[in-house]
């Protein structure tokens, strides 16, 4: 119950308490009177006057008072109201805003600033946590070009055993492996931070699918997995052909990735409600329904023991997620484990509510 | 050709300049982004190879004032941070590559050598290695008589090596001139098709012509 209606509530029975009180006091007075002047017909004619005052002069009375109380409150919760809205408006991104103050030193006003302080706080310390990840990211990729390098060098310069020739190989392979790593963990901190522009323009997303699609066959090939694309409408969004690219990578490299030998993947490219809705299919081991809202988290892998074989950081879905987050998009992620996987992205299309006949 | 190394990391510095001396390269040195102005004052380079991140002055304000100066020798620029963003903004500053860290050594190599070559070398229409030709008006590819039904990506992706035989290809710079992609895809897209590429062209041919360079790329050699 809000604060308002309650203090409503509390207000109304008070004054009708009163007007209860007022009314027994009016029955002894009127009571008094009569047995004063009369003395006949007690009883009868001090309750009839009574209950003529009450309704005539105490129910108006009580209609004002619930009125006033109404006015009253609605003005007193108002800066919370207000302050409510404001604070609402606070995410991770725009803590460095300030809530504005009245300045009336009210215990509103100490509120706001408290509030204010904590939001400071919170600011300097995802700030501090980014700024972390930043150079951190670039210290690890400095010590990996020299590590790279010298290990480069040396397989030029030296005589090695083929053996000695492919443990040096390898390590390369795991260098490399850690670069892509730092790479996208840089640009997810990159995204947080906001420094991340996209540029847009229009973009026929039907070719980009089939483009994909094409990519998709190539890669799935070894696996012997059947690739089929369904349906593909010819679709426009405003979009950063390349986060696009990136994104339609992503997924065609997830879907290869977790399927198994001799699978399928289909993709369809659909108008749905004015949105472009891609739908990528993948038969395979999936994930259990209870890790399915967990795979868009950084790092996330499924069950570890399963896919410790498959290479890949854990990162993928979450740069999925982001491109399609700033393209005003959405991703679901539906699987039924050893069945069915479907990622289904839609983005606003242009020109999306025009139904074709 | 004489390049112009700008590395404030002396490891890699050093094995930077090791490689591009065994290349045949005259290499000069510096650690520091003041330097570079007054060492292109007094030497004339080939090319340079300018690191983002440096002590002083860093490379991109660097490149900045060269090209102020109306100096146009080809620049290279290296950055550890590696991101899209920084990519574009060093090539508007007048860059003519970006490499991101960490590289191949054999990427940075092609890319150094592609610097003193760049806009000079006029684009034949019919490209020859071994006894296999590319024909670029006609999409057609050929070798002793046999022509080999190419996809369009596998099509540009061997003219992409037909235009530098002999010389490794990385992975990083397959991805930017084939696919046009501005990142790494972080999957073995680039091998799956090279090995597909090879499965067409040197299948039931000898000598091969398209060969693996482990932990560096590939190269197109009789």
């Amino acid at each position: 119950m809000k604060i308002r209606t309650r203090l409503i509530l509390w207000y109304a029975t008070i004054l009708i308490i009163s007007l209860i009180v007022m009314g027994i006091g009016t029955y002894e007075e009127v009571a008094e009177q009569m047995e004063i002047e009369h003395r006949r017909h007690l009883w009868e004619n001090a309750l009839h006057e009574t209950g003529e005052m009450v309704v005539s002069a105490g129910m108006p009375a009580v209609a004002l008072g619930l009125l006033g109380g109404w006015w009253i409150t609605r003005r007193a919760m108002r800066p919370v109201t207000a302050l409510t809205e404001a604070v609402e408006k606070i995410h991770d991104r725009n803590l460095r805003e300030q809530l504005p103050r009245t300045g009336n030193g009210d215990e509103l006003d100490r509120l706001t600033e408290v509030f204010n302080t904590m939001t400071q706080r919170l600011d300097t310390s995802f700030q501090r946590i980014r700024e972390f990840t930043l150079h951190a990211s670039h210290e690890l990729k400095t010590p990996l070009t020299i590590m790279r390098g010298e290990l480069e060098t040396a397989l030029r310069e030296e005589n090695f055993t083929p053996v000695q020739k492919e443990r040096l190989l390898c390590q390369i392979d795991e260098i490399e492996r850690l670069a892509k790593i730092v790479d996208a963990l840089t640009l997810l901190t990159k995204v947080d931070a906001g420094q991340v522009q996209l540029n847009f323009e229009l973009v026929q997303l039907s070719d980009l699918v089939e483009e994909s699609v094409a990519d998709m066959k190539i890669l799935a090939q070894p696996q012997n997995i059947q690739v089929k694309l369904n349906e593909c409408e010819d679709i426009s969004i405003s979009g950063d052909r390349h986060r696009l690219r990136q994104l339609l990578l992503n997924l065609t490299d997830n879907a290869v990735k977790y399927n198994h030998l001799n699978g399928t993947i289909t993709v369809s490219l659909r108008r749905n409600e004015g949105f472009g809705e891609i739908k990528i299919s993948n038969t395979g081991a999936g994930v259990t329904p209870e890790l399915q809202p967990r795979v868009f988290e950084r790092f996330f892998r499924g069950d570890a023991s399963h896919n410790s074989a498959i290479e890949g950081c854990g990162l993928g879905l979450s740069i999925a997620q982001w491109i399609v987050l700033a393209h005003l998009g959405t991703i679901q992620f539906v699987s039924e484990p050893n069945k069915l996987t479907t990622v289904t992205v839609r983005f606003p299309a242009i020109g999306g509510n025009s139904q074709r006949a | 050709m004489r390049v112009l190394v700008v590395e404030d990391e002396k490891k890699a510095a050093l094995f930077i300049r090791k490689a591009l001396q065994a290349e045949g390269f005259a290499v000069d040195v510096c650690h520091h982004g003041d330097e570079v102005l007054t060492a292109v004052k007094a030497t004339v380079f080939d090319g340079i190879v300018l690191d983002i991140m440096l002590p002083g002055r860093d490379g991109l304000s660097v490149l900045k004032q060269l090209r102020e100066q109306k100096n146009r020798t080809p620049v290279l620029l290296l950055s550890a941070r590696g991101e899209v963003n920084e990519r574009v903004e060093g090539l508007n500053a007048g860059a003519d590559d970006y490499l991101p860290k960490p590289f191949a050594i054999a990427e940075l190599v092609a890319r150094v050598r592609a610097l003193g070559r760049r806009g000079t070398e006029p684009q034949s229409p019919l490209l020859r290695v071994g006894d296999l030709t590319l024909d670029t008006v006609l999409h057609r590819a050929e070798r002793r008589g046999k022509y080999f039904d190419l996809t369009a990506r596998e099509f540009r992706l061997l003219e992409f090596f037909m235009r530098s035989p002999g010389r490794i290809c990385g992975r990083m710079s397959i991805i930017e001139n084939v696919w046009d992609y501005d990142f790494d895809p972080g999957t073995n897209l680039v091998d799956v098709y090279v090995k597909r590429l090879r499965e067409k062209i040197d299948d039931g041919f000898e000598p091969k012509l398209l060969h693996t360079v482990r932990g560096a790329g590939y190269v197109l050699r009789e």
